[in-house]
């Protein structure tokens, strides 16, 4: 393999500084949308209620499109995370909490994964180890943006995952065990890129769903990211189930020796789908 | 067979070209299946939104082109069947009007002067990769491995997809499709791409139009101001930042949007937005 995970590394260290630069125009934005908010944040019984009717319609619609959920018996759950409570805070605040939920989520079961020797381990493929790292990094960075946009809105901060997803989550790591390190690999994968996906299609949904300009900015910013997470997980799913892991590597003359289909299988669609977004309230603090 | 044996199989690539290959069937068939329907569908919910706000629209700012650009850069290349760039350059239209040469359309406003500036920039996008894929079989560009063509048949074809629902848009307010490239930025894609000489040239010149395209989605997902035409956008931009990732890998880089130096970012940079 070519990949050097030392160089990775220091990149990823690099990239803590750097990153402050890319937060600047996000807390621009964010500070924009402190301003919005104030101006909306009386928003009238009427408003909330439908708010509320919409995120229980959409939660079961969401649960009925996603594989993983169904499998958990997800359904059931739909009466105890549609509960009033949510319909208290405004449709933003409780938007931007559902997604630190995703987010804590996802960086919980990256550090899980990572735990595990043939993901994080010496003898794991280091372009994946590299990439759990820096993906874990990312989604933590996702975390105290959205709780920043709340914190200032006078909302209370997110700091536990999605309640949806927990139980799925505990499951899949679970069964785990027992398979050989390839299998575990690949099922480790299939779940990340389940996650990754969610968040992709939240975000994307969520654009269209919040009032102040600025928060579209905010999810614009980060939808993408996901999205690109999700290619690279449906690359290393094709090359990991087709028994070619040696091409998982960051490498000009990898591609060379990459087969014809492996071209497209990371992108699809040519449009983003939202059926498998996670409903706007789903992770509100109640 | 596990797959540290087929590792160990001599013949063990064929087999994966064919698992791969049913795996994309697989992902084909739902695609077609699930979102090409759904794609129309959130046109038409665009085309609806866009008309109940549409009446309300006033002029407002330029997106990417002032009003009054000339025409001069562009490349009418869908009514001519994807024109070779050198060709497009030699298309513009001398003799048409200056009211027919300015970009976006005067009679253009709000969310539809973004669509029209939108589907400038997919064309341009569809005539970079054809342009790219015509020199390749040219034998132009030296070896050219089967995935990178693989991408570029199929990017080529969604930039196609998106340049169509930007142009339904139009069409569905009376408006003329947007059938010419992008003028501001056709210009230095063909002054680029005449020094392409190989498959990673080619590829860095991808990912400067993949990167303008979703950091201009990005940008206008804020500036929108129909819903329907924000999920549009919305429903795009991700799109294009996937096209970034594998880019990045054949290039041997992290696949992921980065800096300049190479460092993942966890947020989206507009800085090369249009």
């Amino acid at each position: 393999m070519n990949t050097d995970p030392s160089a990775l590394a220091s990149l990823l260290e690099e990239s803590q500084d750097l990153q402050a630069d890319a937060l600047r125009p996000t807390s621009e934005a964010l500070e924009e949308l402190i301003e919005q908010h104030r101006e909306s944040s009386d928003e009238d019984p009427t408003t909330r209620a439908t708010f509320h009717d919409e995120h229980r319609n959409a939660l079961a619609a969401s649960l009925r499109n996603a594989p993983l959920l169904s499998a958990a018996g997800g359904l059931a759950l739909i009466g105890a995370l549609a509960s009033p409570a949510a319909a208290a805070t405004s449709k933003d605040v409780q938007i931007l909490q559902t997604a630190a939920s995703i987010e804590n989520l996802a960086v919980a079961t990256y550090k899980a994964a990572l735990s595990l020797p043939y993901i994080g381990g010496s003898s794991a493929n280091g372009v994946i180890t590299a990439f759990a790292r820096t993906t874990m990094s990312q989604h933590a960075q996702h975390t105290a943006a959205f709780n920043a946009a709340i914190r200032r809105l006078k909302g209370r901060v997110q700091t536990k995952p999605d309640p949806a997803f927990v139980p799925v989550v505990n499951k899949a790591v679970g069964s785990l065990s027992g398979m050989s390190d390839a299998a575990a690999t690949l099922a480790v994968v299939g779940l990340a890129l389940e996650l990754e996906n969610i968040a992709a299609e939240t975000y994307v949904k969520n654009t269209s769903l919040v009032d102040a300009t600025s928060n579209r900015g905010l999810f614009a910013s980060i939808m993408g990211v996901e999205a690109q997470h999700v290619s690279v997980l449906l690359a290393v799913q094709a090359l990991l189930s087709a028994g070619a892991p040696q091409l998982i590597a960051l490498s000009p003359t990898t591609v060379s020796s990459l087969p014809a289909i492996a071209g497209k299988v990371g992108f699809p669609n040519p449009f983003y789908k939202t059926n498998q977004a996670a409903p706007a309230s789903q992770g509100a603090v109640k | 067979m596990n797959s540290h044996e087929k590792l160990q199989n001599a013949d063990a690539f064929e087999g994966t070209e064919r698992e791969l290959t049913a795996m994309t069937r697989e992902l084909d068939d739902a695609h077609h299946d699930v979102g090409m329907p759904a794609m129309w569908q959130g046109v038409e919910q665009m085309i609806d939104g866009l008309q109940s706000h549409s009446k309300n629209a006033s002029s407002r700012r330029t997106f990417l082109m002032g009003a009054g650009a000339s025409l001069a850069g562009g490349a009418a290349l869908i009514g001519a069947g994807l024109p070779s760039l050198a060709g497009a350059s030699t298309r513009s239209s001398k003799s048409a009007s200056a009211s027919k040469l300015a970009f976006p359309p005067a009679n253009l406003k709000g969310d539809l002067v973004v669509a029209a500036v939108a589907a400038s920039l997919e064309n341009l996008a569809v005539f970079a990769y054809t342009a790219g894929l015509g020199a390749a079989t040219a034998g132009k560009l030296g070896m050219v491995p089967p995935a990178v063509a693989t991408f570029a048949t199929v990017v080529r074809a969604q930039h196609a997809q998106h340049a169509a629902a930007w142009n339904a848009v139009l069409k569905s307010h009376g408006k003329a499709r947007v059938t010419v490239t992008n003028p501001k930025l056709t210009p230095v894609v063909q002054k680029d791409f005449a020094k392409v000489t190989d498959i990673t040239g080619l590829a860095k010149l991808a990912l400067t139009l993949e990167t303008i395209a979703a950091e201009t989605y990005q940008v206008e997902t804020s500036n929108l101001k129909s819903r329907a035409a924000v999920e549009l956008a919305a429903s795009i931009e991700p799109v294009e930042m996937q096209h970034i990732a594998i880019l990045y890998y054949v290039l041997g880089q992290y696949p992921g949007v980065q800096t300049s130096a190479g460092v993942p970012l966890a947020f989206s940079p507009t800085n090369q937005a249009a």
